[in-house]
């Protein structure tokens, strides 16, 4: 059976889209240059192309339009009917036929100017001339435009229409609005169809399907109907008239008996009363809905009166189709979308009435007689009275039960989730399902890090004999290790030791740092003489003590040195109190008195030292060591101001930096530098 | 949750910390800090500088081939968990983290030693050369042995007996 497919509709461009497309396609696919000074066969042979070419391309696109769109009168009844309910026969009818005429005229106009281009004897009147045609074409074009939208908005409407195949089994669920048809719809089929509480929620039909013995059937959901005269109907009950008027197929009345709809019972049979022409020859089946507000049993006596009347109409169709004794359940039933109470029940009893109806009619017809002939099912022949029922091993039952009870008892995660407190309350335990060597282990947390290192990096079966490798290895090297250690100790030095060579070091250290001092001095800045002495640094104590950190006794040097260090004045204090007794500077007070008197008797008293004579001392040897050391002495210094105190002739600076020299801007000249 | 390796100096980069930088070719860079990040982005070699992990490996600095290196290594197949395993695992680490860090150092040590020998005989030639700064010849006859000689207190004596005169 062919499906009526709308989807296959090529798109139908409006006014100027298609004048645009054309022409465009008309500059690209023809030869675009021609110049004046060409052959004037050419220059008509080339505008007469294009002429022709335009036209050609108006003729194909219009004759897809009008091939495409279907004819109303060729196809199937009910699509005819639909199409005339949603489109308007008439109306359709026209824009088609306008599109035919546009093609004819543009036909016409192409002949003409091909005609009148064969004569034009120059470039410019060729050109106008093509322009002129072209031009003609597109009026034409843009003089149909309105039926063109039109025609396009047709299109997409009629592609979204449901694929109903109006040959094959077919169910047609209707009934007063809200009474639960699409409900039912969302049922037993995979439709997903708006169930809304207001009326008119379905504005169209829609298909479903579903399957029963084997065969697929088609479910047509109708938006609801009202009790209006025919004429009243507007375009949407419309739709479910034709649907019903002209489709073969069991016919499901629903009846709202709690009346939640808005419409009494005595309304709805009304209706039924007045479209039950519309019932003859199909198998009619009076579904009860909503039987969860209201059971058939509770409803009221009159409204009792109109549901076996309405029952009785029914029972007339499927008497009228065959003389079989028919049941009466077939006939009434009753249902609850809501509680999904008799759903299927209704599903099963309309689609056998539908499936002996078809099969009927097929048997009365005569081409049943050639499939029948093909058909033959063999059954073995019984050989005797005994019963051979087919054969289920016990343990494949007793399986199938444990199945089936287990499948009820297990409980979902989810169910434990909600008895446990919820979502926030309650966190599933992942680790339930852990297949664990020793079942206690599930719960265990292990660490995934240690010290720095991944534990999972670590983790092997036999590590422990590796560890104990390991070991054994770190223990031999450790006994080599201490081996190779005895060798180094003997040569470090002892504590003493370490201690003289950190006191060498201090010295030496002590001495570089003097001797810089002295070698950045000696340029420039004037240094104190060593007799002046002002921080009293060359004492007999220090000598002292730094003799005798050396390891030598002192006290002899000391004394001498203090001896010979003693001016005039210490030695006559010395010469009068001679009377202590003092050994040790015997000698010496001797000789100092002796060299005093002699002097003193000899030159007057303020006469000092001659120049030349130097006495023995300072730590010197005797005059020979002392004079070579004044000798370096003198030669190392060069003469400068080493008494340290400034005379006229240092040259003194008061200000550093005058004030006049360093600021203000000159009067000529730049100031780069100063 | 793993600890990485920095790519620049190989330190371990503990999570929330560092970079991870994934190349074109869907190589994988982890840095630990922005300042290893910098080093890379400016196209430092770590093998050339000198604080990385890899020079120091590559010059010999720090152990490189070592049995302890191999118990570490990245498992990609997940064992079941077995908490005796467990246990033996997180104790092993422990012992084999001390022997390697022993190791290390030995090494560190050996590498040094020849330094240590030769700046203790400099030491002693020092020390030798130089005693004459702090004791002087006369001790040095007295006291072979080379350290410092012991202070005599004769010179806080003498000088108190110097001292009287003067003063009078």
């Amino acid at each position: 059976m062919v499906q009526y497919n709308f989807k296959k509709i090529t798109v139908v461009p409006n006014g100027k889209d298609f004048i645009d497309i054309i022409l465009s396609r008309t500059q690209r696919q023809t030869p675009t240059v021609v110049h004046k000074g060409y052959a004037i066969s050419r220059l008509r042979q080339f505008y007469m192309r294009k002429v022709k070419y335009t036209q050609q391309n108006f003729h194909e696109k219009l004759s897809t339009i009008i091939d495409e769109f279907p004819r109303l009168d060729d196809i199937h009844p009910f699509y005819g009917d639909l199409l005339h309910v949603l489109y308007n026969k008439d109306h359709y009818k026209l824009a088609l036929g306008q599109i035919n005429t546009a093609r004819n005229l543009i036909s016409k106009i192409a002949k003409d100017y091909v005609k009148l281009l064969k004569y034009g004897d120059s470039l410019y009147r060729c050109k106008s001339l093509k322009v002129a045609a072209l031009g003609r074409m597109c009026t034409v074009i843009k003089r149909i435009g309105p039926s063109l939208a039109y025609l396009e908005q047709i299109r997409q409407h009629m592609a979204r229409l449901p694929s109903i195949d109006p040959n094959t089994r077919t169910m047609l669920i209707c009934g007063y609005p809200n009474v639960g048809k699409s409900s039912f719809m969302n049922k037993i089929t995979r439709a997903d169809v708006d169930v809304q509480p207001y009326a008119f929620t379905t504005k169209s039909l829609f298909v479903g399907h579903t399957d029963y013995k084997y065969l697929r059937y088609q479910v047509i959901d109708t938006p609801g109907i009202l009790d209006r005269p025919f004429e009243d109907r507007n375009i949407i009950e419309m739709c479910s008239i034709t649907a019903l008027a002209h489709l073969r197929a069991a016919v499901l009345f629903f009846l709202d008996i709690s009346g939640s709809c808005g419409y009494s019972i005595a309304q709805q049979a009304a209706l039924f009363h007045s479209i039950k022409s519309l019932f003859m020859n199909k198998p009619l089946i009076i579904v009860c809905n909503k039987t969860d507000l209201q059971p058939l049993d509770g409803i009221s006596e009159e409204d009792r009166k109109l549901v076996m009347e309405m029952k009785t109409e029914a029972m007339k169709t499927v008497i009228g189709q065959g003389g079989e004794p028919t049941n009466e359940e077939g006939v009434l039933l009753t249902m609850s979308t809501l509680t999904e109470d008799g759903v299927i029940a209704v599903k099963n009893a309309a689609c056998e009435r539908l499936l002996n109806q078809r099969v009927e009619l097929k048997m009365k017809s005569k081409k049943i007689n050639d499939c029948l002939n093909r058909f033959h099912v063999a059954l073995p022949k019984a050989r005797d009275q005994k019963e051979r029922p087919a054969c289920i091993p016990q343990a494949v039952l007793e399986a199938k039960a444990k199945q089936a009870a287990e499948k009820e008892k297990r409980k979902t995660e989810k169910e434990l989730e909600d008895e446990n407190g919820g979502a926030g309350v309650y966190s599933a335990s992942l680790r339930k399902n852990y297949i664990l060597a020793n079942d206690e282990w599930k719960e265990d947390t292990m660490p995934e890090i240690l010290d720095g290192h991944n534990v999972y990096d670590f983790i092997d079966p036999d590590i422990l004999l590796r560890l104990e490798e390991l070991e054994r290895e770190e223990g031999l090297r450790q006994a080599e290790e201490e081996g190779d250690d005895f060798e180094m100790d003997g040569q470090e030095l002892s504590l003493e030791e370490q201690e003289a060579l950190a006191e060498i070091r201090k010295k030496k250290s002590l001495l570089i740092q003097q001797h810089r001092m002295k070698k950045s001095t000696a340029e420039s800045r004037p240094v104190v003489p060593r007799k002046f002495d002002t921080d009293r640094k060359f004492t007999t104590r220090r000598m002292g003590r730094q003799l005798s950190s050396l390891g030598l006794d002192p006290s002899l040097a000391i004394s001498r040195a203090r001896s010979k260090s003693r001016g005039r004045k210490r030695e006559r204090s010395v010469d009068k109190r001679e009377g202590d007794g003092r050994d040790a500077m015997d000698i010496d007070d001797n000789q100092a008195s002796k060299k005093l008197r002699l002097r003193s008797t000899s030159r007057s008293r303020s006469l000092s030292r001659p120049p030349g004579e130097v006495i023995p001392g300072e730590g010197l040897k005797d005059s020979a060591q002392k004079i070579k050391a004044i000798k370096l002495a003198k030669k190392s210094v060069l003469k400068r101001n080493k008494n340290a105190r400034r005379g006229e002739a240092d040259r003194v600076i008061p200000t550093l930096k005058p004030k006049h020299l360093f600021s203000g801007k000159r009067s000529i000249g730049k100031t780069q530098r100063r | 949750m793993r600890l990485e390796k920095c790519w620049f100096c190989s330190s371990t980069v503990y999570p929330g910390h560092g970079i991870q930088f994934v190349r074109n070719d869907a190589k994988i860079f982890h840095f630990c800090r922005s300042k290893c990040h910098k080093n890379f982005k400016m196209k430092r070699n770590p093998r050339k500088v000198k604080w990385t992990k890899a020079y120091r490996r590559l010059h010999g600095k720090d152990m490189t081939q070592d049995s302890t290196f191999e118990f570490e290594r990245k498992r990609n197949r997940p064992e079941r968990y077995d908490r005796n395993l467990a246990e033996n695992t997180l104790k092993a680490i422990k012992k084999i983290d001390k022997i390697r860090s022993d190791r290390a150092s030995d090494h560190i040590k050996n590498r040094l030693k020849t330094g240590k020998v030769q700046r203790q005989k400099e030491a002693r030639k020092q020390l030798e050369l130089g005693i004459h700064l702090v004791k002087a010849p006369l001790a040095l006859a007295q006291d072979s042995s080379l350290c410092l000689p012991k202070i005599k207190d004769n010179v806080s004596q003498a000088q108190t007996e110097e001292n009287q005169p003067m003063e009078e």
